[in-house]
């Protein structure tokens, strides 16, 4: 066959832009999934065990990240300015779905998390099912849900302190 | 028939077996591969598609394994594999790729079958990617370089980088200059491939962020 002339034809197989961080997502939002157990790491402001996701009657800012994205290091500026504002009104929890092992321990994490100033619970999706439950294709890809455990907001790539505030106070309004 | 031969035809006619269930027809089995035809449109075939997809055989092309020294051809990897194509400045889609393919290959660490797999992620970008790029972009993604089952591939030209990675591959790629960056950049299609012992694709994952515990299950089942 020849490739070159079916991939004139090809329509399925779309180009992806150059410029933007985001990626669309592909994945299949199903977050019937949720609530889940994701295990949580020992860190600053967080504690090895596990977490509800979402926790029950809190309002909460997930953020969905790895340690080799970098517009992820930049989210963490929003997220800890957040943190700092909100303090205890809002769960804040950050998830990363790399796969500890190789070349990439626990100390690895911690390292990054201490480098970015992560102050809240830190959590691990090897399985990435935190990422398929909210259709996730993306990362850093931020979740607001209200206290009654629904997503009230959810975007991929890089999100601003504005916006996060904005839809935080949305959520704690309606709650 | 030698040992692999009959065992996968001993889960093939497994597969189908429990298939026949669900009304699964005798061409959704190919003798040359594991997994069985992947979930898309009847009237679909691996010929219909621009990339090699299941059943097909990986393209017979030899690329230079940078830091490694050597030569790879794929058709004779003799273990299962999995390619894909990316290119070391792009910021979007090929770290979601190598991540991916990163999560494999720590799962075959922590599971203790890494020398039973091969990972080659390629690049298309040989102008930029070369051996200390890798290295650092290694280092960068977490890989690890040390297991010897991650060997990155690189076309020794732009001109060998078109005809393996767009013609024979079908990962189009065409390169772009933005406005906003000082660099060039490119636009390009997603794909991850997982070849079979004897160089058969198995699956062609199309998908900007590929699943790593799909292809891990995938995995197993043409390793078994």
């Amino acid at each position: 066959m020849n490739r070159r002339r079916a991939l004139v034809a090809l329509g399925g197989l779309g180009l992806t832009g150059t410029s933007a961080w985001v990626l669309q997502s592909d994945v299949g939002e199903s977050d019937d999934a949720l609530p889940m157990r994701v295990e949580t790491l020992d860190a600053p402001g967080s504690s090895a065990g596990g977490v509800r996701v979402p926790p029950e009657n809190a309002v909460t800012v997930l953020d969905l990240f790895a340690t080799w994205c970098a517009p992820c290091e930049k989210q963490m500026d929003a997220l800890t300015a957040v943190r700092e504002s909100y303090g205890d009104e809002v769960a804040m929890l950050s998830v990363t779905n790399e796969r500890l092992g190789g070349s990439l321990t626990k100390g690895d994490l911690r390292e990054w998390w201490r480098d970015h100033d992560g102050a809240w619970t830190l959590g691990l999706d090897p399985a990435s099912d935190l990422m398929t439950a909210l259709g996730a294709g993306s990362i850093p890809h931020l979740a607001i849900f209200d206290a009654s455990g629904e997503v009230r907001w959810q975007e991929g790539g890089l999100t601003d302190e504005e916006t996060l505030r904005t839809e935080i106070d949305r959520a704690l309004r309606e709650a | 028939m030698n040992r692999r031969d009959y065992l996968r035809t001993a889960t093939a006619v497994g597969i189908a077996g429990a298939a026949g269930c669900t009304g699964m027809l005798d061409s959704d089995a190919n003798p040359n591969v594991t997994l069985g035809k992947p979930d898309r449109d009847a009237d679909i075939t691996s010929e219909d598609l621009p990339y090699p997809a299941w059943g097909q055989k990986v393209p017979a092309v030899s690329l230079p394994a940078p830091l490694d020294d050597r030569t790879v051809d794929l058709r004779s990897v003799g273990k299962p594999s999995l390619l894909t194509f990316f290119y070391s400045h792009c910021q979007t889609v090929c770290p979601v790729l190598v991540s991916a393919m990163r999560n494999v290959q720590t799962h075959s660490l922590n599971e203790e079958y890494a020398d039973d797999v091969a990972f080659f992620p390629t690049t298309f970008d040989p102008a930029r990617d070369d051996a200390e790029r890798f290295r650092a972009y290694a280092d960068k993604m977490n890989v690890d370089t040390d297991a010897g089952n991650w060997h990155f591939l690189r076309p020794e030209s732009k001109d060998r980088a078109k005809s393996v990675v767009q013609e024979e591959f079908g990962v189009r790629f065409d390169r772009t200059e933005p406005d906003d960056m000082d660099r060039y950049m490119f636009a390009h299609s997603a794909l991850t491939f997982l070849v079979n012992a004897d160089g058969y694709v198995e699956r062609a994952y199309r998908s900007k962020s590929p699943n790593a515990d799909t292809i891990i299950s995938d995995l197993e089942e043409v390793r078994a």
